[in-house]
């Protein structure tokens, strides 16, 4: 088989096409979006929001089946009420709010798989937790698109309030910015592309897909636009060539993505020229020729 | 300075409370314009809390915080606030004139973009605090002296006429804390007013044409010698000690310019 059939035979047929899309377009928006969460610190926070929305996923699919819709509003409705409980008890008890969150999120990860193991005939564990690119229907890639295209509009709109807020809150706060309003419409934003990422990605990993190519982007630009441009370009290439991978390998689509672009990130943090592991090693070299002088 | 119409702010009575605690007790006093004050007192006497109840971030439980006097230009004058230069992360990926331009955001709408009477006033900025060689530079490389400046061209960007600081002297080293003075010298010459949450004594005296010293209540308001003589302080300061006397002692933390 030549390179070209190698790349293109395997989008063919119709739901590598469909799985091709949805991942693209969740990439675009989803590598944007990571690069205010890696920013903001909130990269493991977004982990265990993707993670605490399970039993509202499998309390869906057991009353309603596959239906988009329905498992949108019960993801949503598990995701709000952990970042609304982890923020509730951060602010009646003495725990912080990472630490009430990292209690809540677990719990209800362990009722999401409480869940699926008591009804195994009709929930497949494995289908949340890994995701399945088969899942991706028209209706997913209908939806994958209205998030992606809402997601880069809202970032786009409040691109200024979005970056005040994550580089200096009390100016943002002192100019008339509500510092908790674009909290709570980022963590949103974050649950809605992660209900879209869920069927190629899967929970446990779809998380991935945002933060890798945002952590990767990081190390070469210096500037928050450029950033997210590169993240979500580097999120979209990814998807790409993970599918590929996973189609080639038999491997799960959503590890296939994650390692692709975990190649992305382990190759920058070695290679970036000013952030890397090799970047003082660079310049003690360049230094060394500027300052090398020979005998005469 | 006694007639009422040069006091760009002036408080009356005021007082904040955090749920039961009293951060602000009372406090009346007047702030002439163009002058440089530091507002001085212990840890937790209401330094800050002062100068972000002037920005309406807290209720007042009582009184009044009066804005503008009647010189034309001072109706309704504009705020600049300076947050401690160690709360912003610079690693954040983002020039030095991209951080002074976040001055003209708040002004446009979100389909707007700058135009060029941002541009000019973000320029003008950049120059009367001479950083305008380093615009182009990511901030992780700047030095704590050209940090602080780069704040202080935010703010002056804003266009304000009264600037709110919050411990400025902090994390500068000697020959940083110089600049600023000066950079503040030209201000009040300029007309325009400062506030200034200050710890340290010596930079208020050193610095600073007036000074308000707190203790939850007003202590003493001023011009400097008379505000921040011996007994105001050690009103102010040994009071406050034997409110905290069962808290245990706190290690400061040092901050080092890079």
């Amino acid at each position: 088989m030549s390179p070209g059939e190698l790349l293109l035979e395997p989008f063919s047929l119709p739901f590598m096409q469909r799985g091709l899309a949805a991942a693209v377009l969740v990439g675009l928006s989803g590598g944007a979006l990571g690069s205010l969460l890696v920013l903001r610190r909130l990269a493991l926070m977004g982990d265990a929001l993707s993670h605490s929305l399970l039993p509202g996923l499998a309390l869906a699919y057991l009353f309603f089946g596959q239906n988009v819709g329905a498992l949108l509003v019960g993801a949503l409705l598990a995701g709000l009420l952990t970042a609304a409980g982890g923020a509730l008890l951060s602010r009646l008890t003495r725990l912080k709010e990472d630490a009430a969150f990292g209690a809540l999120f677990i719990l209800f990860f362990a009722a999401g798989i409480a869940l699926v193991s008591h009804y195994p005939s009709r929930l497949d564990l494995a289908h949340f937790l890994f995701g399945s690119i088969l899942g991706v229907g028209p209706e997913e890639l209908r939806f994958a698109a209205l998030v992606s295209g809402t997601s880069i509009a809202l970032l786009l709109w409040f691109r200024r309030s979005l970056a005040l807020h994550a580089f200096d809150p009390a100016f943002h706060r002192a100019t008339g910015g509500r510092g908790g309003l674009v909290h709570v419409g980022l963590l949103a934003l974050v649950v809605f592309n992660l209900i879209s990422a869920l069927q190629i990605m899967g929970i446990v990993l779809s998380l991935g897909l945002f933060i890798l190519p945002a952590v990767t982007a990081y190390l070469w630009v210096e500037r928050l636009a450029p950033m997210m441009l590169l993240s979500g370009a580097l999120a979209a290439l990814g998807a790409t060539a993970g599918l590929l991978l996973s189609y080639h390998l038999g491997v799960a689509s959503g590890a296939a993505i994650v390692l692709t672009l975990g190649a992305f990130f382990l190759g920058s943090a070695v290679l970036s020229p000013r952030h890397g592991l090799a970047a003082p090693l660079l310049a003690r070299w360049r230094t060394g020729k500027r300052v090398l002088h020979r005998p005469d | 300075m006694a007639h009422a119409s040069h006091h760009i702010l002036r408080f009356r009575s005021v007082t904040v409370r955090y749920g039961r605690r009293v951060a602000l007790d009372d406090v009346t006093a007047d702030v002439p314009c163009g002058s440089l004050v530091a507002v001085a007192g212990p840890n937790g006497a209401g330094k800050s809390t002062l100068l972000r109840s002037i920005l309406g971030w807290h209720p007042l439980s009582a009184g009044e915080i009066r804005i503008g006097d009647a010189h034309t230009h001072h109706q309704l004058p504009r705020f600049a606030y300076v947050p401690q230069a160690h709360q912003v992360d610079y690693d954040f990926p983002a020039t030095v004139r991209e951080v002074v331009a976040q001055a003209r955001w708040p002004a446009r709408r979100p389909w707007q973009r700058l135009d060029a009477a941002d541009h000019e006033a973000i320029a003008r900025a950049l120059a009367e605090l001479e950083i305008g060689d380093l615009a182009s530079r990511p901030i992780r490389e700047l030095s704590g002296g050209q940090r602080q400046r780069m704040f202080l061209a935010r703010a002056v960007a804003q266009g304000a006429d009264i600037f709110l600081l919050d411990e400025p002297f902090a994390a500068l080293d000697r020959r940083a804390a110089r600049e600023l003075t000066h950079i503040l010298r030209a201000w009040r010459a300029q007309g325009r007013t400062v506030l200034a949450a200050l710890h340290e004594l010596e930079a208020a005296r050193e610095h600073f044409t007036h000074a308000l010293l707190l203790s939850t209540r007003l202590v003493a308001a001023g011009p400097v010698a008379e505000a921040l003589s011996e007994a105001a302080i050690h009103a102010a300061f040994d009071a406050a000690a034997c409110v905290h006397e069962a808290a245990p002692p706190v290690p400061r933390t040092a901050i080092f310019p890079r």
